[in-house]
């Protein structure tokens, strides 16, 4: 009986993680790739680009939750916990998927720009379709990692009572209490999932390499 | 006139690269540039597609003036094809997506048309049809640089520049290279390069011009300034050459 | 908010046992870390207990650890000690991955010609690999302790009395959560930027002149 009711209830919260997960990773990823872009170029939208990429880098992901979800509060913001949690972790891996593909951008030789330049593409048309597409091929393993610590730290969304799997496991533990069988179990689903993540982003960079 | 520059002047930091450049090139010349490193002939070509913006002179081509302040950038690059010594090709594209890509994004050419053109200009420059779904990691250096021509050569430029397209091959790739452009000069296309092949020289170009510290010190035939240089710069490259420049 | 400013002293405290979890856990982690990568080096297979360590979050591990696996040992280590385990473990993974990339780094011809001259296993990894590697590691580690500073935050599952735990405090007590999170927030940025700027001056001092990475 304890398995079948651990397995149920885990199975709940699988379901929510995965909500969370299908929404900000994607996302999180969109927005990052955006202020990678802007934190590559010159000007104003640079310096604010780069500064939303230090900030939520430099505030555990704990605190963005807590402020998303409490601090707004204080000015009648009230969101669930559930939108909390998509929207921190938004914010949180966009600033680091933002770094890499910054990084992806400037280590792009500077010969593919003039290349782009002499044969008349402007700034836009020569981002679009020549810096782009190899900046993010090259930002695809750190971008795929970062992914990799979202499904580890979705775990934090309990603290602000999202009913994701740690969430649901801690209070079957405090039913049942045999936590050693409760948490390894845990501990193996997110490995499994962790796993997924990875063979899923291996099958990419497979389809994307360019032929060498 | 196809080129004409008048007083170039390009400085970067504290050294003045170019100190006055004047030089001209008529319609179907071709003109050699030679001098040692550091006299200024890569910023020279780059100013003349605006890659690089002189800090005063003028540049015309085709009579038009392309450093004048209303002068649409894009527009005059499209006119001038620019290959360089490090190709430059498109990694993360094929053959065939380098060479259209000028035309089915800048040119706004439909995508069959494209190919139609990318086809002439590939067989002109003897890329065979099985490289053509290729990427640039597959080539031998030899074909990428032929390669960028014909990228260069589907936007049909008036003028093509050439800055040091052999330097990074080995004498039997840079064959292969030298005889597509040389091939190109013949048919009439306005070429200016730069290089230090002095065979090219005398086989495929009609005038040639000596770069010394941002200048141009001498200008004449190729046959002229290799075995009678004039100038002292000129001498000091080509003394002990004209022995073994023979065709 | 009078109530407030009273208590930034408390929060400003919290710094001291964050940086306590975060220096032990650290040393942990390089205490195992560092023999792990060695035994990777040699062709000794690690994988099970980095894939462990690296893919399981640290609050499974830290509940895993405190209500499960010391309880049935009958080990009583407290929150903060649990806490410096479960971080220490997880960042041995991590850690044996950045110096196993840094031995790898160092050009294989050195090794050989340390043999060559008949230097025993144990001195070349004394002599040669290890003071290249510490210094190309550097950067890396640099990050690690600003991810650990983080991860600290966590902790305050267990009840430890680190920063984010003594803002949730101020925030019940005020009744105010945007000030007591975001001055902690603010507290975790500061002290992450001291930490890597520091380590950024000791990397450029040590570092190995004319290589790229060093």
């Amino acid at each position: 009986m304890f398995w079948y009711d651990l397995a149920s209830s885990l199975l709940i919260g699988i379901i929510n993680t995965l909500e969370l997960l299908l929404i900000s990773a994607p996302l999180g990823t969109g927005l990052g790739i955006a202020v990678g872009i802007l934190s590559s170029r010159k000007g104003f939208l640079s310096i604010l680009a780069r500064a939303f990429s230090s900030i939520f880098r430099g505030f555990p992901l704990l605190v963005t939750l807590f402020i998303v979800f409490f601090g707004l509060a204080d000015f009648g913001i009230y969101l669930s916990p559930t939108a909390s949690a998509i929207i921190s972790f938004i914010l949180c891996s966009s600033a680091y998927i933002s770094e890499y593909v910054r990084g992806a951008i400037l280590s792009i030789d500077e010969g593919q720009s003039l290349a782009a330049k002499a044969i008349g593409m402007n700034e836009t048309q020569e981002f679009l379709h020549i810096i782009i597409p190899q900046a993010i091929r090259r930002a695809l393993p750190s971008i795929s990692n970062e992914i990799v610590y979202m499904v580890q730290y979705s775990s934090l969304a309990f603290a602000i009572g999202v009913q994701e799997i740690y969430s649901v496991a801690k209070s079957f533990n405090s039913l049942y209490f045999r936590p050693l069988e409760i948490f390894s179990t845990l501990a193996f689903i997110y490995l499994s999932m962790t796993a997924l993540v990875t063979l899923l982003f291996r099958k990419l960079t497979e389809r994307l390499r360019i032929p060498d | 006139m196809m080129l004409r520059v008048e007083g170039l002047r390009k400085r970067y930091s504290d050294i003045e690269v170019l100190r006055g450049v004047d030089l001209e090139l008529r319609e179907g010349e071709t003109k050699v540039i030679m001098g040692p490193s550091g006299a200024g002939k890569s910023t020279l070509l780059k100013c003349i597609n605006l890659l690089v913006r002189p800090d005063s002179g003028k540049i015309f081509i085709d009579g038009e003036e392309i450093t004048s302040k209303n002068s649409d950038v894009y527009k005059v690059r499209q006119k001038i094809g620019f290959v360089f010594q490090e190709f430059n090709l498109f990694n993360h594209l094929t053959v065939m997506g380098n060479v259209t890509i000028g035309l089915t994004k800048v040119k706004g050419m439909s995508k069959s048309d494209a190919l139609l053109k990318a086809k002439e200009v590939l067989r002109a420059v003897r890329i065979g049809e099985e490289l053509w779904d290729r990427y640039p990691a597959q080539l031998s250096g030899g074909q990428k640089q032929r390669v960028a021509i014909a990228r260069a050569l589907a936007m049909d430029p008036i003028l093509m520049l050439y800055d040091e397209p052999t330097s990074a091959l080995d004498p039997q790739l840079s064959m292969e290279v030298l005889s597509v452009m040389r091939e190109l000069s013949k048919k009439g296309m306005t070429s200016l390069v730069v290089t230090h092949e002095l065979n090219f020289a005398i086989e495929a170009a009609n005038s040639m011009a000596v770069m010394y510290e941002g200048r141009i010190v001498e200008e004449g035939s190729p046959e002229e300034v290799i075995k009678n240089p004039k100038t002292a710069e000129a001498r000091a490259i080509f003394n002990g050459r004209s022995n073994y420049v023979l065709v | 908010m009078p109530s407030l400013l009273e208590y930034i002293p408390f929060l400003i405290e919290g710094s001291l046992w964050t940086l306590s979890l975060v220096a032990l856990g650290l040393s942990l982690g390089l205490s195992l870390g560092l023999p792990i990568a060695l035994m990777k080096f040699y062709g000794v297979k690690l994988d099970a207990y980095i894939w462990f360590m690296r893919g399981t979050p640290l609050v499974v591990l830290l509940s895993l650890l405190y209500w499960g696996v010391f309880p049935s040992f009958g080990v009583e280590l407290g929150p903060f000690e649990t806490s410096v385990i479960a971080l220490g473990l997880r960042s041995s993974a991590y850690q044996s991955q950045i110096f196993l990339s840094a031995l790898n780094s160092v050009d294989s011809g050195q090794i050989i010609a340390a043999r060559s001259i008949g230097m025993r296993e144990s001195q070349v990894v004394t002599y040669v690999l290890l003071p290249q590697a510490l210094r190309i590691s550097l950067p890396s580690w640099s990050n690690e302790y600003a991810i650990m500073l983080k991860d600290s935050s966590i902790c305050f599952a267990l009840g430890v009395m680190e920063i984010l735990t003594r803002a949730r405090y101020i925030s019940v007590a005020t009744d105010s959560a945007l000030l007591p999170y975001l001055l902690a927030g603010v507290l975790f940025f500061s002290l992450t930027h001291a930490g890597t700027g520091a380590l950024e001056i000791v990397y450029r001092r040590v570092k190995i002149k004319g290589t790229l990475g060093g």
